[in-house]
């Protein structure tokens, strides 16, 4: 194996790890706005609150996120004159918009699939209480139920960031260079099959990075779970004879 | 300390804070509470007494409107609360603006605490006065601490409900209630779920609570603390009163048979 593809071409990888970065990052915090109400009405007990939003949900889930990608970007010049009129054509035409907008819609789904499951996790007691308190529904959510919810579904939101960045390599096949669609040209011009495992490389230290930031946050939104590794009463506790 | 002044403000207000009447719930089928009232005046401190079944927590959710009675009278702080059905028979307060008001005058101490475990212990105290109440933070913190002091939880301010005992959290719980300064204190089988060592030290507190004149509540299976510091007794008994009164009284003598078995048994 020699380096010379990847001395040659090596900037190229790096610019399309970039726009990988900017598309499911840009995605991410899209599903992020929009999940959070979702998930909010996914729980609610009013079925046509709930129903549409579970309609959703499974179609986002039930379905390859290529096939959603085709979906809209061939599917949206079906009705290009359409879009012309609602003056939305600038967004159907860019193959980033195209992209940007399924992974948005895909992993709002499963964000607020996964929020949901943190808003159910929530104690029932806590909401009891909340509500013994006099917190009205709006304070309820916002200062009990969803900053809990967001701690529960905290590890499993930063599986869906690492599931989604990775399957944004779908991305290349809508003429996207991203960082998959980056390699498939440099291994067109040289035949060189190293360069996949540099890409390979590339993606494995993104999300190698995403897990340990990860982690720092989730330490720091869960002070209540670490154990305390020093007492900072002012009193001693019992002290506890040596013997026995 | 201002608080105490505050204290002295409400007790003008209304001699009875907490007038129920009649008050009867079903769960489905189950008929729970079948017509119990009850008139809490300002410094009763009400012990409600009863085996599994009887009742007598459904009917202190009741007062707080965590249950909605379908029947009865409700009249908190000298407003009533209206009932209607909604279009499932269900029974609904009809204005919950008000329900959030009066919820907010009963500060509640449940058997399981149910203290919000992402908040620390002060942060628990603090944030229905702030939020609910709205009142200034500086005011609410020195509030939060000085009842923290006299549960005796003034150097766990800062810790996280977790780290803390049963006995402990069940303190800061009724230190998060004192915060609120509720007209009336309702307590659920508050020392149930504690390890027997820890119910002395949470019993001590609300001892210390009935002593300075609080209005409270309590439903409890500590007989022993019901026949020493309530003022009034009631015995449910399958969703009904049994018999009620003054301690001294009933606890040397029982009209009910019902209720001597009782007191033979969890004495």
């Amino acid at each position: 194996m020699s380096f010379d593809t990847v001395l040659q071409y090596g900037h190229l990888l790096l610019e399309g790890s970039w726009l990988t970065i900017k598309l499911s990052g840009l995605a991410l915090l899209i599903g992020a706005f929009c999940a959070m109400p979702m998930s909010v009405a996914r729980s609610s007990d009013r079925r046509w609150l709930s129903l549409p939003v579970r309609v959703y949900i499974s179609f986002f889930r039930g379905t390859p996120m290529l096939a959603q990608l085709f979906l809209i970007y061939y599917g949206a010049g079906q009705y290009r004159h359409e879009l012309q009129v609602l003056n939305l054509w600038w967004l159907f035409r860019d193959p980033f918009y195209c992209a940007l907008i399924t992974f948005a819609l895909n992993t709002t789904a499963y964000q607020a699939e996964l929020l949901r499951g943190g808003i159910q996790g929530v104690p029932r007691g806590e909401i009891e209480a909340a509500k013994a308190y006099g917190m009205s529904t709006w304070l309820r959510y916002r200062l009990i139920v969803l900053p809990h919810a967001y701690r529960i579904a905290f590890p499993a939101l930063g599986n869906e960031v690492i599931l989604l960045l990775k399957g944004s390599a779908i991305a290349s096949v809508v003429t996207l260079f991203d960082l998959m669609g980056q390699t498939r040209t440099i291994f067109a011009k040289t035949f060189d099959f190293s360069i996949y495992l540099w890409a390979a490389l590339l993606y494995l230290v993104i999300t190698m990075l995403i897990v340990r930031v990860w982690r720092r946050l989730e330490d720091r939104l869960n002070p209540h779970l670490r154990r305390r590794a020093v007492q900072r009463s002012s009193t001693p506790a019992v002290a506890v004879a040596p013997t026995e | 300390m201002n608080t105490q002044v505050k204290e002295n403000a409400t007790s003008q207000v209304l001699d009875a804070p907490l007038i129920a009447r009649d008050i009867h719930k079903s769960f489905g089928e189950l008929e729970v509470l079948k017509g119990i009232s009850l008139t809490s005046h300002q410094h009763d401190v009400t012990a409600i007494l009863g085996s599994s079944g009887s009742g007598k927590s459904t009917f202190l959710r009741c007062l707080n409107l965590l249950e909605v009675p379908d029947a009865g009278e409700l009249i908190v702080h000298g407003q009533q609360v209206h009932i209607k059905h909604n279009r499932l028979g269900e029974a609904v307060p009809e204005d919950e603006r008000l329900v959030e008001r009066i919820r907010a005058r009963l500060g509640m101490v449940f058997q399981q605490f149910n203290l919000w475990s992402h908040m620390t212990v002060l942060e628990n105290c603090m944030v229905g006065p702030l939020r609910v109440l709205k009142q200034p933070k500086a005011e609410v913190e020195e509030r939060a601490r000085y009842y923290l002091n006299k549960v005796g939880l003034s150097d766990r301010a800062d810790h996280y409900p977790s780290h803390l005992s049963g006995g402990q959290q069940q303190r800061a719980a009724i230190a998060r209630a004192l915060t609120m300064e509720p007209d009336v204190m309702l307590f659920d089988e508050p020392t149930s779920a504690l390890d027997p060592e820890l119910v002395g030290e949470v019993l001590l507190v609300m001892r210390k609570l009935a002593e300075e004149g609080r209005t409270m509540i309590v439903v409890t299976h500590e007989m022993a603390f019901a026949r020493e510091v309530s003022s009034h007794v009631m015995f449910l008994h399958k969703g009904l009163v049994e018999e009620e009164g003054a301690p001294e009284k009933l606890f040397q003598q029982q009209e009910s048979e019902r209720f001597r078995q009782f007191l033979s048994t969890n004495f």
